[in-house]
């Protein structure tokens, strides 16, 4: 990194044995990336570390924070912003672009069949005891029909490139994605404090996914609504994505509900305005399938609406996402995703699915036992970075306890092999180091088809050599730009 | 809009009242304390704890009066608690208030609770006191050109003239002790306190402008509390709290007014039609007291009316058992 070189204090920016975003080669830029190393080398160590500031002090002000501790004194955060942006070259987009919108097809079509005459369980291609015993299973959803098939409204899958730049898809979030508001307000907030980068490179836009969401949950609405009334379903300030959930509502001009606003009578769904009730027909829900209705799912759910999941029974309320999506997601069941695509699609998957191990099939299990140092164990039922044991950094207390829990419940748990995951130049301190990064971009099925916005977040492991770049393990984001063709 | 929204916005534009008035309360105290000089005997601040129940205060340090006024977290109406509570409901709500207010609140929750603020408070108390009311008094002008006139903006204009009704009303009568306090009672020294009352109410350069005449009481009170044109006064607050109430109600209520509507047009015509030899004859701190009780009685039938119904109230679950199952919430 040129300003980094140049200064003779400052130690010199080092690849590694990693895929480099930025670097072919210790010292060799990359040639989409050329531009943006320039005008890196004009600015001194103190100029770009006053942007960072001045980036950090916009989100503050904005109050772009998620909660850390849980309960009414809980700390608000921002989310470590880095202001060098990951840039994403035109072909690379479309390979990622047709891969996840084959894999939203697929797994749709895999949703609808579960919940319908279920032939690919019934013909042996994925374990019967996998899906009906996963916990995103919802038996109550048996029969219905969605509008236009859509299940998966809104997709955050995460990607990661291995040592050679391979896209490798990690996991889809198919229930309640969250992290396109940092999508949108990173954008916003280097375009405040660093302009001039935006007028050397052709960016695509990202700014217009709340239009696209809103577009894609009217379509949804249910047949007989002319005008259909979309609301967003939050569980309130104290939840992380809170911030998330205002932002969205906002940029759509749609009402943020919470549970105790809304109320079920003669069948459908209605909210408590000032001038009495209002129907609802559309819910952009960010709680969990548990907690919509007590009277279906946990009886002591308090954020949600008692009688609501019959209303969306007879049709006459949709949720995006759909309720049972979570099976889809299930840790296990991504082991299964390739064959779910061929068998639905006869195509070939576009995007790389990383080895899985299924600790419920007993080859996998001994594999597992075997290797443990040397792969990442999950648990099939957390998310976030939490229940996750990744070998080669662990201690051998750690692999005795996985090795353990594995034995006892082995359906629990699923292995990978550690990935090298890409690195890029981050901003530490005075200067600039390597940090593992991801990228989720998001995608929007309606009845118009697939959209993924052009760009995503990419999220970065701030401490050196940390490879969880969840938010909630002290992980930050960065812009991210598509660039246009040229 | 969401009844819950409404009731957010309303109490959000109370908070930031009644922060203005907190704050301007204390730095005329302090304004006061430097001209009455040496005079010990003479206790300002003790009083401001809110002796109207009938017994007086004990005297206590000006400066811990001032924060009990300012930071004390068990002080509902601490400048300190407004702002944050202000702050709480603005972030209950930001996807219905404009990003400029939400950003300018946020700045000023973010300045006050900031630690080095209470040393700022007491070190240069004029700076932080006019630093605080006019970041308060910024909300209040976003709201006026960034949200659309509509239920909402109607909403905060009703929260802000009720309160400012209630809190003219109020610091009248913390100060009544002014009044009568001092044992010397120079004309000269009346003029001041008489002008210190106009400065809390933020009055005294309109009242000089309206009568160009000497610091007169009566004229004083009158205009704090009958003027129709200046906005700081209980008659102008209640006018322009039931226009913003009529912008909430339904045409097709005009023939059956609510309660709500029946008890602001009564409050409002009784100030209307009192004249100042009346409302002295019958005793100021029972016209004051009036005003106050009837305030609230409107408030409370505007919750009834507009932003709770029983659902809301039968469903009471402890704050903390709330935010846990909001934070666990899984957000992918």
């Amino acid at each position: 990194m040129k300003p980094a070189v140049a200064s003779p204090e400052a130690p010199r920016y080092e690849p590694g044995d990693f895929w480099d975003e930025m670097f072919e080669a210790p010292g060799r830029v990359r040639p989409h990336y050329r531009t943006l190393a320039r005008r890196l080398a004009s600015l001194s160590p103190d100029e770009v570390s006053r942007r960072q500031a001045a980036a950090e002090l916009s989100f503050v002000a904005r109050g772009i924070t998620f909660a850390v501790n849980q309960g009414p004194e809980g700390i608000e955060k921002i989310m470590p912003f880095d202001l060098v942006p990951r840039l994403i070259r035109p072909d690379e987009w479309q390979l990622i672009e047709r891969g996840l919108e084959q894999r939203i097809r697929a797994l749709n079509l895999f949703l609808h069949d579960l919940y319908h005459q279920q032939h690919i369980v019934n013909d042996g291609t994925i374990p019967a005891e996998l899906v009906f015993g996963a916990r995103g299973y919802r038996r109550e959803m048996c029969g219905l029909d969605v509008p236009g098939g859509v299940y998966t409204h809104v997709v955050g899958s995460d990607l990661v490139r291995n040592r050679e730049g391979t896209f490798f898809v990690l996991e889809d979030n198919l229930r309640t994605p969250s992290g396109v508001s940092y999508v949108v307000e990173n954008r916003r907030v280097l375009k405040r404090v660093w302009p001039a980068l935006f007028r050397d490179h052709e960016v695509r836009p990202v700014e217009a996914y709340p239009q696209d969401l809103l577009g894609v949950l009217r379509s949804v609405a249910p047949p007989d609504v002319e005008d259909p009334n979309v609301v967003v379903l939050t569980p309130g300030i104290y939840n992380s994505a809170y911030f998330e959930h205002a932002f969205l509502a906002k940029a759509m001009g749609v009402e943020l509900v919470q549970g105790c606003d809304l109320f079920v009578d003669d069948g459908r769904l209605f909210m408590r305005t000032t001038r009495g009730a209002e129907r609802v027909d559309v819910i952009y829900r960010r709680i969990d399938d548990d907690f919509l209705d007590p009277l279906a799912f946990r009886s002591d759910s308090i954020l949600g609406v008692a009688g609501l999941f019959a209303v969306y029974r007879m049709g006459h309320v949709t949720l995006a996402n759909a309720v049972g999506t979570g099976v889809a997601d299930h840790k296990a069941v991504y082991a299964y995703v390739p064959r779910i695509i061929s068998y639905y699609l006869a195509e070939e998957p576009i995007l790389a699915t990383v080895k899985t191990y299924v600790a419920a099939e007993p080859d996998d299990l001994a594999y597992i036992l075997d290797h443990i140092d040397e792969l990442v164990v999950k648990a099939v039922d957390e998310s976030g970075g939490y229940g996750m044991l990744v070998g080669p950094h662990s201690t051998r207390q750690e692999q005795e306890e996985f090795r353990t829990q594995l034995r006892a419940n082995p359906r629990g748990y699923i292995a990978q092999p550690t990935l090298a995951l890409s690195r890029h130049p981050c901003w530490v301190g005075d200067h600039f180091e390597g940090r593992h990064v991801d990228l989720r971009p998001f995608v929007l099925f309606g009845r118009d088809g697939v959209r993924a916005t052009p760009g995503g977040l990419t999220r970065v492991a701030l401490r050196r050599g940390s490879l969880v770049v969840n938010s909630s393990q002290g992980g930050g984001g960065k812009d991210t730009w598509v660039l246009g063709e040229c | 809009m969401l009844s819950r929204v409404a009731e957010q916005i309303f109490w959000l534009s109370r908070h930031i009242e009644r922060s203005i008035a907190v704050s301007r309360l204390i730095d005329v105290t302090l304004h006061l304390g430097l001209d009455a000089g040496d005079d010990e005997a003479l206790d300002l601040w003790s009083p401001l704890l809110g002796s109207t129940n009938g017994s007086p205060a004990e005297s206590v340090e000006p400066s811990a009066v001032r924060y009990y006024l300012a930071f004390e977290p068990a002080n509902p109406s601490a400048l300190l608690s407004c702002i944050r509570n202000a702050r709480g409901a603005a972030r209950e709500v930001r996807e219905s208030i404009s990003s400029e207010m939400w950003e300018q609140l946020n700045t000023l929750y973010l300045a006050v609770v900031e630690p080095g603020s209470k040393q700022q408070a007491e070190d240069d108390p004029h700076l932080f006191y006019k630093r605080v009311r006019e970041g308060a008094q910024a909300v209040q002008g976003l709201a006026d050109s960034t949200l659309v006139h509509g239920e909402g903006w109607h909403f905060f204009c009703l929260g802000m003239y009720l309160e400012r009704a209630d809190n003219v009303a109020r610091v009248l009568t913390l100060e009544s002790h002014l009044l009568t306090a001092g044992s010397s009672s120079m004309r000269e020294d009346e003029t001041v306190r008489w002008l210190a009352v106009l400065r809390s109410c933020g009055s005294a350069e309109a009242y000089a402008r309206y009568y160009s005449l000497r610091v007169e009481p009566a004229r004083v009170i009158e205009f704090l509390l009958l003027n129709p044109l200046f906005p700081q006064s209980i008659r102008y607050s209640l006018n322009a709290a039931w226009l913003a109430l009529r912008g909430i109600t339904a045409a097709d209520e005009e023939d059956h007014p609510n309660p709500a509507v029946r008890a602001l047009g009564r409050l409002r015509a009784m100030v209307q039609h009192t004249a100042i030899d009346e409302v002295l004859e019958g005793g100021l701190d029972t016209f004051l007291s009036d005003v106050q009780r009837r305030t609230w009685e409107v408030a409370d039938h505007i919750t009834r009316i507009y932003l709770r119904d029983q659902g809301l109230q039968g469903r009471p679950m402890p704050a903390a058992r709330a935010a846990m199952i909001m934070a666990a919430q899984q957000q992918q």
